[in-house]
């Protein structure tokens, strides 16, 4: 600064000032020129921006990869629970979770599990179980083990670790039955992880059908839409859920009465989408886009699915991602009414339900484990629809 | 017949009650002697009948004890207080220990011919509000209740009738009524005992002011109005009724009689002042004063009681509590007693012989299949896992604590035998196998039975899953379903279910004087023959004809049952009705005797360690006697 | 603006009516009706019930009639107070509900108050601080408030609570104090226990409360005019409380509509775990025994505190934020 002063100091006054004409090319867009950087963001696609701003939420990019695990998994249950789940060893009842031992007596051995001594103490009918050291039985892998049917379809026997022969492998401990818990946990979210995403995908439709008619057509049908909402939330759920499953008819196979359940939670969650739906589409029905397709004489439909609804979509999927723990939630909360799903389909919700009582929580306690899953993928799904919230709207 | 001569006098007076020679006076309850002072209330020998029934506790091996004290009990919820009434069971004649009937209210019966009966009342017995207990209130009962046709417009049923005509109803004198039949009606008297009694006798000096006959309709019309209901017979009906005491103002004749008006949380029951029981020290029952039931969550029930909030408890507690419940003995002043169930099962299957099914209906009626299947069971294994070896592997039949048990009645066909389960099966025709050896249906399906529940046990659908297995190895395939209580029942009657799962009969300890209802076509509610059933109890206007042999023979022999005057007729018919039962397996039973948890408070006494635990008879823990249990540090009687 | 509410009044009477049939049908739907499945309850025990009997029980409350004329009967009943006959209870509904109606008020209040105490200053701390370890850590307490099942976590609570603290198991108060008047050891009673179903029920609504708090607050945050606001160095608590705070609060007004049901229904599956003498076991009961008219009136009438809420909230709305559109009018 103190250098341009001093050499292009002010002529003296009275003098001419000197000529300067630059003789660089004119670019008349000088000022609106953009770095690399600068251009990557501004055109960047709405999807782009929102992937960013996705990544800034470290916990929902975790949460959204763990999912994304999560569902996989239940693809290839069969194959990852190490027993079948309908699997009775009726000599290890309730037995308690084994841990899986690296060394024994100080030498490598590789992963391996303790034989169990098994002792029925009559004074009070309980059956106790000790770790037998030595016995040792180490993990298999890749291995031969319990027969199944591959969704029902294809026979296979390949698991990804099996117990011992001679020996068991009850990683999260048995049931009343003997069955064992980490398989059942397995096969269960096969069941729970779908029944939410059914679930929201019924609410979903109905949502964005009602709300997306309601909003854009006001009026009259606005009113009756409105009034659906308002009588179909002012009905408690558990009467709800009480009276539509006892009209289900007990003869229907448990497969079917799953898909009753997903259903019946979807119908009665679709209020909130509709009317996020509806309050959207009155204040966006009146921007200029979509005065200028009416004149360019657009139908109703097309201009509510091709023109609004991709607009807040991401506020949609967003919205939907925050209601699937919900679902999740209801199936547990039917389970305990008695409700959900029957044997032989196994969800979280009915394991949930059998712990749901007093002899669990003071000698059984490894049979409330199942709330561990819930738990995760409730969060997992709340940091997610968070990340996803935050980075729905990217041109903030 | 000889009967018209033979005078059956039975268990008329204690020989005890004759000569009250109470050792050392009697004393009034703590609770009661501060009002007697006052003279509000007479004393003690003006409240108990001249002749009150005397308990010898010596002579049952317990102890005479103190007053005093509240027993808590723990119940789900309102109509649940009927418990009281079952606990309390005084009624007028009751099952003893032993199956016995004997006079407990009243003061004898004589039985003529089995079918005059007379019924002798104890004479200064007061109802708990001190009127007196008399013949009026059984002709009150008779005429105004039973044969009023707006207060039971069917008339009188059941055990009322014999031959389905009504008895005549004589007042002989002011303590004695006389009941009397055209043909012998041996179900009357255990009607009376029964857990849930046949009620012939109601407060009349209370419930004239609900009845239009007796009211002034001007008061009446406004009691109807205050207490919003339709009518005064609904009234009447709601006032009268005993069996579950919401009414605080009925007066009764049990033991505790309800100080609480619904709804409540708790339930208080106080002493009756006039109850007609004494010790043999001449201390009037029951020695606790007051009986409390707080309701709640039936799934928190072993909870609470771990915690100590029951001095006695049975019901909602399951017998995989028990390990929960002993752990925290340690802990709490309470002792948890295993006491053996007294139905003829705890678990047993029911294939429906009136299943629309067609197939299954046809094997069901092969003797062969329903054997067949029976000895695919392996009882000790399912024993050994559930029940911990401690229950009884048995066909669903009466237990070896009754009179009438034989033990070929409960091995019958309740072997573990796969290989003559094979044999059997494969003659009944269903020798073809599919590709994984389930069996072929003669019409071609696989042999896949669903199996209804109502899947309130957990126990229940445990040995299930161990059933399927077994089965499995039989060639059968098995699935569970279940479904509520009531679409259960309906299920089932319609015939769309193909078996069933549910207790076995009732009343395992039974005597020949109990009606053999229970193993015979006799009611829609037998889920093995519903429609046979309810053909037997319609008198042939419903259902269907009982189509094989063996049933017919067992229609045959209940009814005879039922017009039998003789102890010993009775005997004989019982026989041969077991005997049909365990060879037909009509029933499949797997096992009985199972253990029913009772918790019982540290201070309380006379609870008997051992004893059956069943509704039919035994009232629970009623014939028990509740009322002579005590607290050891209830307020001093001495 | 008063031509608004009278409109939103006579809308309120079209949804009520459809409200009801609705209820009525479902309580309709299940094939059976109470007497059966009290028969089918007496029959498990071994005790008899008179089928006879139960024919004329049926006649006895009506239900030989055609079902339209119940529903007239019962819906002509409730406008004028008479919410039927509790065939469980056999006692009028409004006797039955009454004495738990006091007890679920003091649960639900206190919960309230709690989700609020708690929530406030999480949601706050969570909003204006995006993304910092605190915001993770607090989001995530609160959702695991949300995500455990409330029935189980209750039953853990309540045994452990009994076991190292010695508070009875169960119930809002310890059993001697039922059907006594109010006194201090009864009010302390029920101090020891309420912490209990306040903590479990609150649990869920504060995870919640805090997620919306936060949500609102940032949207708030981000608008034009507290960037403004603070270019022009208005202190950062000033540029909170002033402005966004109150702006991003109006979701409680909407919330009526959800919260006046549920001071009076309470948690439902909570109180059952917990046997609270509140009115959600009792309605659950009703439902399951189909005790249809306790049911069925109890349902009408929280239905109506909804409707009711949703009238209040939209009309606060309305007062207080004048933007807000009245109604969707149509587009031409």
């Amino acid at each position: 600064m103190s250098d341009v002063i001093a050499t292009r100091t002010l002529p003296p006054s009275g003098a001419s000032l000197p000529h300067f004409v630059s003789d660089a090319p004119f670019d008349p867009r000088s000022a609106e020129e953009l770095t690399q950087a600068q251009r990557d963001i501004y055109l960047a696609s709405q999807w782009r921006l929102m992937w960013w701003k996705f990544k800034r939420h470290r916990l929902a990019v975790v949460s959204g990869a763990l999912l994304l695990v999560l569902y996989a998994s239940i693809l290839i249950c069969e194959f990852l629970a190490p027993y079948n789940q309908q699997t009775v060893n009726t000599d290890f009842i309730r037995s308690p979770p084994q841990s899986v031992h690296m060394f024994h007596e100080g030498s490598f051995v590789g992963p391996f599990v303790y034989g169990r001594n098994f002792h029925l103490n009559m004074e009070n009918l309980k059956r106790e179980y000790s770790e037998d050291r030595s016995k040792i039985f180490p993990i298999r892998f890749f291995c031969r083990g319990d027969t199944y049917y591959f969704w029902g379809l294809i026979e296979g026997n390949l698991h990804l670790a099996c117990p011992s022969p001679g020996g068991t492998l009850f990683l999260l401990g048995t049931d009343r039955l003997g069955r064992d818990l980490l398989s059942r946990m397995i096969y269960g979210a096969r069941i729970s992880l779908t029944i939410g995403l059914m679930g929201v995908t019924v609410s979903f439709v109905l949502g964005i059908i009602i709300g997306g008619f309601a909003g854009y057509y006001g009026g009259r049908f606005d009113l009756v839409a409105q009034r659906a909402i308002e009588v179909t939330q002012s009905l408690p759920h558990i009467p709800l859920w009480l009276a539509l499953s006892s009209i289900m008819p007990p003869n229907w196979s448990p497969i079917l009465v799953y898909f009753c359940i997903t259903v019946i939670l979807g119908l009665m969650d679709w209020t909130g989408l509709a009317r996020a739906v509806r309050s959207k589409l009155l204040s966006l029905r009146e921007d200029d886009y979509v005065v200028a397709a009416q004149l360019m004489g657009a139908r109703p439909r097309r201009i509510i699915f091709r023109h609004l609804i991709p607009g807040f979509m991401s506020h949609l999927i967003a919205t939907a991602t925050i209601a699937i723990p919900s679902m999740i939630l209801g199936e547990t909360a039917l389970s305990f009414l008695g409700l959900g799903l029957r044997p032989p389909i196994t969800s979280w919700g009915v394991m949930l339900n059998e712990a749901q009582n007093i002899n669990v929580v003071a000698l059984y306690p490894w049979l409330m484990l199942p709330v561990v899953p819930v738990v995760i993928v409730i969060l997992a799904f709340n940091f997610l629809g968070d990340g996803l919230r935050d980075a729905a709207d990217p041109y903030h | 017949m000889k009967a018209s001569l033979s005078v059956l006098s039975l268990a008329l007076i204690f020989a005890a009650s004759l000569s009250v020679s109470p050792v050392g006076a009697a004393e009034e309850s703590p609770l009661l002697a501060p009002e007697v002072q006052a003279g509000k209330l007479p004393a003690m020998r003006d409240r108990l009948p001249q002749v009150p029934r005397v308990i010898n506790l010596g002579e049952m091996g317990r102890e005479p004890g103190r007053y005093g004290g509240t027993m808590r009990m723990l119940m789900g919820d309102q109509r649940d207080i009927r418990m009281m009434t079952i606990y309390g069971y005084a009624r007028l004649v009751v099952f003893d220990d032993k199956g016995e009937l004997r006079p407990d209210i009243l003061e004898g019966v004589d039985v003529s011919e089995g079918r005059i009966f007379t019924l002798k009342l104890r004479p200064g017995h007061k109802w708990s509000d001190g009127k007196p207990f008399t013949s009026e209130d059984f002709r009150y009962c008779w005429q105004d209740v039973i044969n009023n046709k707006r207060l039971s417009p069917g008339g009188p049923v059941g055990a009322l009738l014999s031959n389905e005509k009504p008895p005549k109803f004589e007042v002989i004198d002011a303590t004695t009524v006389r009941y009397t039949w055209d043909t012998p009606n041996p179900a009357f008297l255990p009607a009376l005992a029964g857990a849930q009694p046949l009620p012939i006798a109601m407060p009349a000096h209370y419930l004239k002011q609900f009845h239009e006959k007796h009211a002034d309709a001007a008061a009446l019309g406004a009691a109807v109005k205050a207490a919003k209901v339709r009518d005064w017979g609904a009234l009447h009906e709601r006032r009268a009724r005993h069996y579950r005491p919401e009414n605080p103002d009925l007066p009764v004749l049990d033991p505790w009689r309800n100080r609480t008006a619904p709804p409540a949380e708790l339930f208080a029951f106080e002493r009756n002042p006039y109850f007609h029981r004494v010790d043999e020290r001449g201390n009037q029952l029951p020695y606790v004063d007051r009986v409390t039931m707080s309701l709640g969550s039936t799934s928190l029930v072993p909870a609470k009681v771990s915690s100590g909030d029951a001095d006695l408890q049975a019901r909602y507690i399951r017998f995989d509590n028990y390990t929960f419940l002993k752990e925290a003995e340690k802990r709490q002043k309470y002792t948890v007693r295993l006491w053996p169930r007294g139905e003829g099962a705890w678990i047993a299957l029911l294939p429906n012989l009136n299943t629309t099914d067609a197939a299954w209906r046809d094997l069901f009626r092969d003797v062969r299949v329903r054997r067949g299947l029976s000895v695919g069971i392996n009882r000790r294994d399912i024993n050994n896992v559930i029940f911990f070896g401690l229950a009884k592997e048995s066909a669903n039949t009466v237990l070896p604590e009754s009179t009438l048990f034989e033990r070929r009645y409960a091995t019958a066909w309740a072997q573990h035998d796969e290989a003559l389960a094979n044999k059997l099966l494969d003659e009944a025709g269903l020798n073809k196998r599919d590709f994984d050896g389930i069996r072929l249906l003669p019409d071609g399906r696989r042999a896949e039975i669903t199996i209804d529940s109502a899947g309130e046990s957990g126990e229940e659908i445990d040995v299930l899953e161990l059933v399927g297995y077994q089965w499995y190895k039989i060639g059968i395939r098995m699935f569970t379903r279940s479904a509520q209580r009531d679409v259960f029942r309906r299920r089932i009657n319609a015939g769309q279910t193909v078996m069933s799962v549910w207790q076995g009969i009732d009343n395992g300890t039974p005597g020949p004087d109990m009606d053999p209802a229970a193993l015979a076509p006799s009611s829609i509610a037998q889920f093995q023959w519903p429609l046979w059933g309810q053909y037997v109890e319609s008198s042939g206007k419903d259902g269907e004809k009982p189509a094989l042999p063996e049933a017919l023979e067992l229609v045959d022999l209940h009814a005879k049952w039922r017009r039998s005057a003789t102890h010993e007729e009775r005997l004989e018919l019982w026989r041969r009705i077991l005997s049909i039962n365990a060879d037909q397996v009509f029933t499949i039973g797997i096992v009985n005797s199972t253990l029913q948890p009772v918790v019982i408070s540290n201070r309380l006494r006379n609870v008997p360690d051992k004893a059956i635990y069943s509704f039919e008879p035994g009232a629970f823990f009623g014939a028990q006697m509740p009322d002579t249990f005590w607290f050891a540090d209830g307020t001093p009687g001495h | 603006m008063l031509n608004y509410i009278v409109r939103r009044f006579l809308i309120m009477i079209p949804t009520l009516l459809i409200t009801s049939a609705l209820i009525f049908t479902v309580m309709q739907l299940p094939p059976s009706d109470y007497f059966e499945t009290y028969v089918a309850e007496m029959q498990a025990q071994g005790e008899r019930a008179d089928l006879s009997r139960i024919e004329f029980l049926r006649k006895e409350y009506g239900f030989d009639r055609p079902v339209v004329e119940r529903y007239f009967k019962w819906i002509w009943g409730f406008v004028r107070g008479d919410f039927g006959y509790s065939f469980e209870y056999d006692m009028p509904v409004r006797d039955v509900v009454g004495e738990r109606l006091a007890l679920t008020m003091l649960v639900s209040f206190c919960t309230i108050i709690l989700t609020w105490v708690i929530a406030f200053p999480i949601g706050i701390y969570s909003a204006t601080r995006q993304y910092s370890w605190g915001d993770y850590g607090l989001t995530f307490i609160g959702l695991i408030g949300i995500a455990v099942p409330h029935f189980l976590l209750a039953l853990v609570v309540m045994y452990f609570a009994n076991i190292w603290f010695g508070i009875s198991i169960g119930g809002l108060m310890d059993p001697v104090y039922f059907n006594k008047p109010m006194s201090w050891d009864k009010f302390n009673s029920i101090l020891a226990h309420l912490w209990i179903p306040v903590l479990i029920i609150g649990a869920g609504g504060t995870g919640s409360m805090i997620r919306r708090i936060r949500a609102n607050l940032l949207d708030e945050l981000q608008k034009q005019y507290v960037v403004t606001a603070k270019a022009k160095g208005l202190s950062p608590r000033k540029t909170l409380f002033k402005y966004p705070l109150r702006m991003s609060l109006n979701f409680f007004i909407s919330d009526i509509g959800d919260v006046l049901p549920a001071i009076v229904s309470g948690a439902e599956l909570t109180a059952v775990v917990l046997s609270l003498q509140t009115t959600g076991p009792l309605l659950l009961r009703a439902l399951q025994s189909q005790d249809m008219y306790l049911a069925g009136s109890f349902l009408m009438f929280l239905a109506c505190l909804t409707v009711l809420g949703v009238l209040i909230s939209d009309i606060a709305l309305a007062l207080l934020d004048p933007r807000i559109r009245l109604s969707g009018g149509s587009t031409k």
